[in-house]
């Protein structure tokens, strides 16, 4: 899942370790969101939401279709 | 007193309560090998088992959470792995082994036997704990 959290995080001035403070997950969680290796659960999704006072879609760009996902 | 070694940051803290999860257990098994080596095994024992108590009291004397959600995802895809694998050992070996045992008589060395069995035993522990998640109230 896409997402705009690095460029987000350094538009703040932040390190990941301080994104990683602030919403209280580990610095390589931090890295592998941003890298799309790993999908935060819906509860980091809106804590990063709420840190960087927007909303979740304006985040993540899932990219998913309705219906079974059948590969 | 712990207080004076804590970091500040509740990132410091998580590594600081890793390590020592981390160094309890290095401790218990290094220390069980050592007295294993040396000819003192039920003081190896009791390390190892000492090295066992200071990981819960290290996981749960403390209110920081050591692991977050992508260590825990982690886990369970390394065990999603590791069950695919031995099921695939499983799947593969095992009827070969019963069909080589009843046609050639042919005897599976202990080790090979013993790994099948422990794999079954996996797969039955896993079936019966997949209905009491599947099932439970």
């Amino acid at each position: 899942m896409k997402n705009d959290i690095r460029r987000r995080r350094e538009a703040s001035d932040l390190s990941q370790a301080d994104l990683a403070e602030a919403v209280g997950v580990t610095r390589q969680t931090i890295n592998a969101i941003e890298r799309d290796r790993y999908d935060p659960s819906i509860e980091l999704a809106f804590k990063l939401a709420l840190f960087f006072d927007c909303h979740i879609e304006e985040i993540f760009d899932p990219d998913v279709e309705l219906g079974f996902d059948d590969g | 007193m712990i207080s004076d070694v804590l970091p500040d940051s509740h990132l410091g803290q998580v590594r600081f309560y890793r390590r020592l999860l981390y160094g309890c257990a290095a401790v218990g098994v290094v220390g069980f090998l050592l007295a294993e080596t040396l000819g003192y095994p039920l003081v190896g024992v009791g390390i190892y088992w000492g090295g066992l108590v200071g990981m819960g009291a290290v996981k749960f004397g403390t209110s920081v959470r050591l692991f977050d959600e992508r260590d825990r995802a982690l886990e369970r895809r390394a065990s999603n792995l590791t069950l695919y694998l031995a099921g695939g050992v499983l799947i593969v070996a095992a009827p070969a082994v019963f069909a080589l045992e009843e046609v050639r008589g042919y005897e599976a060395p202990p080790v090979v036997s013993g790994a099948l069995s422990g794999f079954s035993a996996l797969f039955l522990l896993w079936g019966v704990v997949y209905l009491v998640l599947k099932y439970r109230p």
